[in-house]
């Protein structure tokens, strides 16, 4: 207790030196860092899982090829979660002499909990609705047009004659990634009675609950602990289909980035600011040591003091992330419109742990030291200054700043690229920096007095020089990873899906309708047409074992086993493949070869060499597996899992699958081109395409704005390491206009100094940038052919120089003018 | 208050005044003083009688609160602070009790800064061969913690002459320093006032110091006294 006194008098005594305000703030800037990332991220990862709740129309739900018991929807009504239930199904509606074949989505009233179901009235105005009432049905335009009906006509469906209640504009997508024909929204009542749910209706039937997020974790809780219908499985904001989900991994991965790397500047922040007071504080401890203090008791002195500076700070720190993530959501939230999410204070106390953390990492092992200063040091300083060639407590820094990259990261590839670009900088900085000052030290430059004072005090403080080069470095690095790669990174993910993506898929063309359809589209205005032949059938061994008799472990393969395989076959690797293992396809191998995407190795345990056979129409193919495809999903392109070798897939009984762009307004000719080969099923995925574009556009205007805050902060912190820097200058400053120096001498001298140390670290950071960036880009976030622009990172080292420079001279200012007399007294 | 050659610092009622917690605080009132070309010169005093306050306006490192300062015939005050460090450049010397070496540089390169500002080539051998007249040559590629403070001082007085100033300036020379190691830094600051020709302005309280100067006043709350 009474050493506790003692630190906190201590502190209130220190508490005007500039390293004791550095050290406080730049934890006070780390936990607001931290801790604004930290609520950001976690309330849009709130808002993103909203956002996915929208695509399914409810928080959770559960899905299944028959009816639902309703256990499940009273489960959730007990917890106070509003239900809605729905079924899809293919079904014909008629009118007069047109027929078409609609996806159908019976609704209750209730439909949908979550997203906007927009339709248009006769008029064509827009306005959100629910679903259906009993004796009308919503149709989409295309549906409009196939069947020459319009709002307010009536169309026959499963029997029944249905008033058309308006244009289906947009409704939450229901998980389905492709919407084989026209859609149609129908009354589940009306469905339920014409007996288009029935025994034997291919119907999916949906329980969707939405409410107070505890509610719906509990529910969630109930229904993993109840057995599902059989073929039933959850519907979770998290299991929506592959190119969303990608799409929320690579957010998550940004956000955490964004918060990991500001949590690492602030250590180098405290790292230095700590060293500075280590320094400052070593004749007062030798004196506490002389006067019979102990070991012990100085240490836990300064224990006392830093606990007394950290906790007050931290607890600013919170407050500050708070009403700073408060502001910033005010803004951030038009992305996520119509979400609500309250502000979550966890993260924000988590980051004031994680802050304390970082504090106690980067600050205790120059305070540990101290500690050890022997008494004999109040006699000669020296003593106190003991170089030690390694020391394991030094050590710390670097494992706090690991355990950090672990826990934020959450991803091990993640984690791993950045401790080694960062770490790999780090390395190269201190080897430049050391390489540059040994020529600057033995080539004299020649020119200015000023060049040659400020190069001649950087290459004479040397030590000081490398280590400000080497902790500036990883700071500029993580800077310009946030402020030029991160952005360039999303550009990347954006031009993914450039606006002429395929938006159309066509299936069942025949051989002699290829060339017919392609001259037919390309008078359209339709491009990008990519056509693969597609062959139905059935995988039933693998080497020779029948596949029902062999066991997987994966359940997946049950699922898969009784269906209809798509084959097809490629002289070229398509595009959106990569070969991982193996080799691509000989031309005319005397076996037949198949070629196996990783998904497929994975769940049925599959080596290259395997035997897998198909049988297809009548007949049936033994192919050996002679590669593994990495495909993108996300790509729009037509892909498939098994890809066979041409001379001997090509004589099975086949039709041609094809992608193709055909830009909007084109409605009407689709419907003449759908009646001219009437065999054909046309599939529009423009509407799955706006979904993942409006994601994207999401997440990464939101990411953008984390970003910049973090830059904000970066920034901050990296000020606040170079002013605890500048404090060695003063003392040399003032001695030098004592002794005769001109202000304008001794800013162009600082900033010749502050100038290559900026270089030296931005040029250091920009390659590490550059090298740290692709690999982000092809590792972690699966970007092709990301490739970091190098100029806009060289400009930024310059700039970063320029800045350096700056902040130095700035942290130098208040010497150059002040009477050098005053300064001697100061000192 | 008289010499043969002419003056080279002149001080005309000067004043110094500053504003403390407790009001207007005069430190100096009417100094009014002469020191002429090659001479040694002592300002006795008590601590806190204005001793370094006097050394600072004479050395132009301060502005006087009234009255003129001339040194080598520029009138200080009416000097801006940039003129003012051109002419302690070219002129002046310091050597302070408290050393002021920088702890980052080696003995040599301490010894450099003063030709470095004015853009000496040979700045390297120039300071070479100042320590070598202090008696510091094999010590050169000390740093000033590996120093004692005799060293440190013998450090400083290499660097106070290095540029061959006309007037050196030293405050309280040997006030951390033992008897002994004082007498030696002070034989060696005299020995090279003598050698160099330079005029020399000591601040001390030892009178025993201030009897090896020529002249010798002594500052009483702010006034300057003959030293009886």
């Amino acid at each position: 207790m009474k050493i506790l006194l003692l630190a906190l008098r201590s502190l209130r005594r220190e508490w005007h030196l500039p390293e004791m305000r550095t050290l406080a703030a730049s934890l006070v800037l780390a936990v607001v860092a931290l801790g604004v990332v930290a609520t950001l991220t976690a309330r849009m990862e709130r808002g993103v899982l909203a956002s996915a709740a929208e695509l399914i129309g409810g928080d959770l739900g559960v899905s299944a090829p028959q009816t639902i018991p309703d256990t499940f929807a009273a489960a959730g009504r007990e917890r106070g979660l509003a239900v809605t239930r729905t079924a899809s199904f293919p079904s014909v509606a008629f009118a007069q002499e047109q027929s078409q074949l609609l996806d159908v989505l019976a609704t209750d009233t209730a439909y949908p909990l979550r997203g906007t179901l927009l339709i248009a009235d006769a008029h064509g105005r827009q306005q959100a609705a629910r679903g259906p009432a009993s004796g009308s049905v919503l149709l989409d335009h295309r549906a409009l047009v196939a069947l020459h009906r319009q709002v307010g006509d009536t169309v026959q469906l499963g029997g029944r004659d249905l008033r058309v209640a308006g244009e289906l504009i947009q409704q939450p997508d229901g998980g389905e990634l492709v919407a084989m024909a026209p859609r149609a929204l129908m009354n589940l009542d009306d469905a339920q009675q014409a007996g288009l749910l029935g025994v034997g209706s291919r119907a999916r039937h949906r329980v969707l609950l939405a409410g107070e997020p505890a509610a719906v974790q509990s529910w969630h809780r109930w229904a993993q602990a109840t057995a599902l219908p059989q073929g039933g499985e959850l519907i979770t904001p998290e299991q929506t289909q592959e190119r969303m989900r990608s799409a929320f991994d690579r957010a998550g991965a940004f956000l955490r980035l964004t918060a990991l790397l500001s949590a690492l500047l602030s250590g180098v922040a405290i790292a230095l600011a700590a060293q500075r007071y280590a320094r400052r504080k070593t004749s007062e401890i030798s004196l506490l040591r002389a006067l019979g203090t102990s070991r012990r008791r100085v240490f836990g002195l300064l224990l006392g003091t830093l606990g007394g500076l950290a906790l007050p700070a931290a607890l600013i720190g919170v407050l500050l992330a708070l009403a700073l993530s408060q502001a910033a959501w005010m803004f951030a939230s038009q992305l996520f419109a119509g979400v609500p999410t309250v502000l979550p204070i966890l993260p924000a106390l988590a980051a004031a742990g994680m802050g304390i953390a970082v504090l106690v990492g980067f600050a205790l092992p120059p305070l540990v030291r101290l500690a050890d200063v022997p008494p004999v040091a109040v006699f000669r300083a020296s003593l106190a200054r003991r170089v030690r060639r390694f020391d394991a407590l030094y050590l710390l820094p670097a494992l706090v700043a690991l355990a950090l990259i672990w826990q934020l990261s959450g991803s091990a590839t993640l984690a791993g690229i950045l401790a080694a670009s960062l770490g790999g900088v780090a390395v190269v900085a201190a080897l430049l920096a050391a390489l540059l000052l040994w020529i600057v030290r033995r080539i004299a430059p020649g020119g200015h007095p000023a060049l040659r004072l400020g190069m001649a005090a950087l290459a004479r403080r040397r030590g000081l020089s490398i280590v400000q080069a080497t902790a500036l470095s990883p700071g500029l690095t993580a800077l310009l990873l946030l402020a030029i790669v991160a952005p360039s990174l999303l550009d990347g993910w954006r031009q993914e899906l450039p606006s002429d993506t395929p938006n159309w898929f066509v299936l069942n063309l025949q051989d002699e309708q290829r060339d017919d359809f392609s001259k037919t589209l390309a008078a359209m205005g339709g491009n990008q047409l990519n056509m693969m032949p597609l062959a139905v059938g059935k995988l039933t061994a693998i080497n020779g074992q029948p596949i029902d008799s062999i066991h997987f472990k994966d359940e997946r393969t049950k699922d898969w086993n009784d269906r209809q395989l798509r084959l097809s076959w490629s002289d070229e690797l398509p595009p959106a493949n990569t070969v991982s293992a193996g080799h691509w396809f000989v031309a005319h191998p005397a076996q037949a070869e198949v070629s196996v995407d990783t998904m497929w190795r994975d769940m049925y345990a599959l080596k290259l060499g395997d035997t897998m056979r198909f049988n297809v129409g009548e007949g049936q193919l033994d192919a050996k597996i002679t590669s593994f495809r990495h495909v993108d999903w996300t790509s729009f392109k037509v892909n498939f899992f098994l890809l066979l070798d041409p001379s001997h897939a090509q004589a099975l009984p086949h039709t041609w699958i094809a992608s193709f762009y055909l830009p909007r307004g084109n409605t009407e000719a689709l419907a003449k081109l759908s009646r001219t080969y009437s065999n054909l099923s046309l599939i529009d995925v423009d509407a799955l395409l706006d979904r993942v574009r409006e994601i994207v556009q999401r997440v990464t205007g939101a990411v953008r704005w984390v970003l910049g805050f973090s830059l904000l902060a970066g920034a901050l912190v990296l000020a606040a390491a170079l002013a605890t820097s500048g404090q060695e200058r003063r003392h040399e400053a003032a001695l030098l206009r004592t002794l005769g120096a001109r202000r304008g001498l001794l800013r162009v001298a600082a900033a010749c100094e502050f100038a290559l140390l900026g270089l030296i670290a931005g040029v250091t950071a920009a390659l590490g940038a550059m090298v740290g960036g692709w690999w982000l880009g092809r590792s972690v976030f699966h970007i092709k052919n990301f490739m970091p622009q190098p100029v806009p990172l060289l400009l930024a080292a310059l700039l970063a120089a320029v800045v350096v420079m700056l902040l130095g001279l700035a942290g130098t200012r208040k010497v150059t003018h002040t009477p050098p007399m005053r300064l001697l007294r100061a000192e | 208050m008289s010499g043969g050659s002419r003056p080279v610092l002149e001080v005309r009622d000067v004043s110094k005044s500053v504003n403390g917690p407790e009001g207007r605080l005069d430190i100096l009132s009417d100094v009014a003083m002469q020191v002429h070309d090659g001479e040694s010169f002592a300002i006795v005093g008590a601590s806190g009688s204005g001793k370094t306050t006097l050394l600072g306006l004479l050395a132009g490192l301060d502005t006087p609160t009234r009255g003129r300062i001339s040194l080598d015939g520029h009138a200080l005050e009416q000097l801006d602070e940039e003129a003012r460090a051109d002419l302690r450049r070219r002129l002046v010397g310091f050597v302070f009790q408290s050393f002021h070496l920088l702890p980052a540089l080696t003995a040599e390169q301490n010894v450099m800064l003063p030709l470095e500002l004015e853009g000496h080539a040979d700045a390297r051998e120039r300071a070479h061969a100042a320590l070598e007249a202090v008696g510091l040559g094999t010590r050169r590629k000390h740093y000033p913690a590996q120093l004692s403070g005799g060293e440190q001082q013998r450090v400083a007085i290499a660097r106070a002459f290095v540029h061959g100033p006309r007037v050196l300036f030293a405050d309280e020379p040997t006030g951390n320093l033992d008897r002994r190691t004082g007498r030696h830094v002070c034989d060696l600051l005299f020995a090279l006032n003598r050698d160099h020709g330079t005029t020399l302005v000591l601040v001390t309280h030892d009178l025993q110091l201030a009897e090896r100067c020529v002249r010798r006043v002594e500052l009483q709350e702010g006034k300057l006294e003959p030293l009886a």
